[in-house]
């Protein structure tokens, strides 16, 4: 080849060339292998990751979940001074109880005055408007028994005073 | 011809570069562009469950309101949240702090396992002028700074606003936790994966409520769509008077607050 044919560089042309064709499909390769699949189909996230979010188990059922097997204790629980507690704050989950509409487990039955005290015992900070007591206040001016259930005693937790 | 000369006449501009080498060259770069392009592009595909197969997230835009004068500090949310969401324990998506403003001197502020098991009366001693108690949860701010940070995108803002972290890209390098200024994110401790409030994404993408909402017996917490015309929470943010945490940061929060103190941070 002469020195100064416009040929005399191909060679090196095709070393680059081949070397940045291997780089490109490098890439490609370890692209595909480390990037997740859905990554990048919403955002710069795995887009997959919503619908496994959507798709975690639901557990509390809400009071509408209860209804259907306690009417008689809805209608009573509703209708009375607890009617804006929802079942599962004073029991537990539904989803300990109840699944696919049967029965897996009895429900916990809470008695402790240390589950009402929650929400009565008297707090500074607590909005003026919420029922608070003094619990050895209150039992000594209800002439009522100290200990662990003694609200029990005057009180129906599912339609209180 | 000396030496310099020959290497200033091959390498040197005056050496015309050949149509062939050009479109070489050209075809290489163009091929190179080409094919970060194509790789750059993921086909979609259908990624909700069955379960949620009607629900659009185009269609909506959550919004969290919460009352700060009807809190009572019962800690049914924080409880249904452990439960609903496997909270670890000593780990909180969402808590309760309670502010005790003395006659003279600064704010208490306490928040006893995050009012999992309630407050008891302060012991110390101080007299207090005013009181109140404040939930906190992921503010899911529309600006924000925990989901830039992380490295491996593994946290994100859905279309309808939700901010979650994909556990499975997690690294747990813990940047998110720091950049959070409400404090809303944790590591857990078994995943070695941050972890926050997701407003119970598999929830409200059925229909119901977050389970903090669903169990607050006072209705202090709120759950609305803001493309929801009729949603009673969107005609409260509209009609009544709202303030975010820390409006200075300008994370642009969607959990709103009504009847906010000047402490509360």
């Amino acid at each position: 080849m002469q020195p100064n044919s416009p040929l005399r560089h191909t060679k090196h042309i095709f070393r680059v060339g081949l070397l940045l064709f291997a780089a490109i499909v490098a890439l490609i390769l370890g692209r595909s292998f480390f990037v997740p699949d859905t990554f990048g189909q919403y955002g710069p996230y795995r887009g997959a990751n919503v619908g496994e979010q959507a798709s975690h188990e639901v557990r509390h059922g809400g009071r509408q979940s209860c209804q259907p097997c306690h009417t008689d204790e809805f209608e009573e629980q509703t209708e009375g001074g607890h009617g804006t507690v929802t079942c599962e704050v004073c029991h537990a989950p539904a989803y300990l109880h109840a699944r696919d509409d049967e029965k897996i487990a009895d429900m916990p039955i809470q008695r402790s005055a240390d589950l009402c005290l929650l929400c009565h015992q008297q707090l500074k900070a607590r909005p003026p408007g919420q029922p608070q007591i003094q619990p050895r206040q209150h039992l000594e001016e209800n002439d009522g028994e100290p200990g662990p259930e003694s609200c029990f005693e005057c009180h129906e937790p599912h339609s209180p005073l | 011809m000396s030496e310099k000369e020959r290497c200033s006449r091959e390498s040197g501009p005056g050496v015309a570069k050949s149509r062939r080498d050009f479109l070489k060259q050209s075809a290489a770069c163009a091929g190179a562009v080409v094919s970060f392009g194509v790789v750059g592009i993921i086909l979609p595909d259908d990624v909700l469950g069955d379960e949620t197969v009607d629900y659009d997230w185009n269609k909506h835009r959550w919004v969290y309101l919460v009352d700060t004068t009807k809190c009572i500090g019962c800690g049914a949310c924080v409880r249904a949240c452990r439960a609903e969401n496997d909270v670890p324990e000593g780990m909180y998506r969402t808590w309760i702090e309670r502010y005790e403003i003395p006659v003279e001197g600064e704010a208490h502020v306490d928040s006893p396992n995050g009012g999992e098991l309630g407050f008891h009366a302060v012991t110390s001693g101080m007299e207090v002028r005013k009181a109140f108690f404040v939930p906190k949860l992921c503010n899911h701010c529309e600006a924000t700074p925990c989901t830039q940070v992380c490295p491996v995108g593994a946290s994100y803002t859905t279309r309808d606003g939700a901010v979650l972290v994909d556990d499975k890209r997690c690294i747990g390098c813990g940047y998110c936790i720091q950049a959070c200024p409400y404090g809303s994110r944790y590591l857990n401790p078994t995943t070695r994966t941050a972890a926050k409030c997701t407003w119970c994404y598999h929830r409200i993408t059925k229909g119901l409520k977050p389970a903090c909402v669903e169990v607050c017996p006072v209705g202090a917490r709120m759950f609305g769509d803001r493309k929801n015309p009729d949603d009673p929470v969107n005609e409260m943010l509209a009609t009544r008077r709202v303030q975010v945490l820390q409006p200075e940061l300008l994370t642009k929060p969607q959990c709103f607050y009504l009847g906010l103190d000047m402490e509360v941070r």
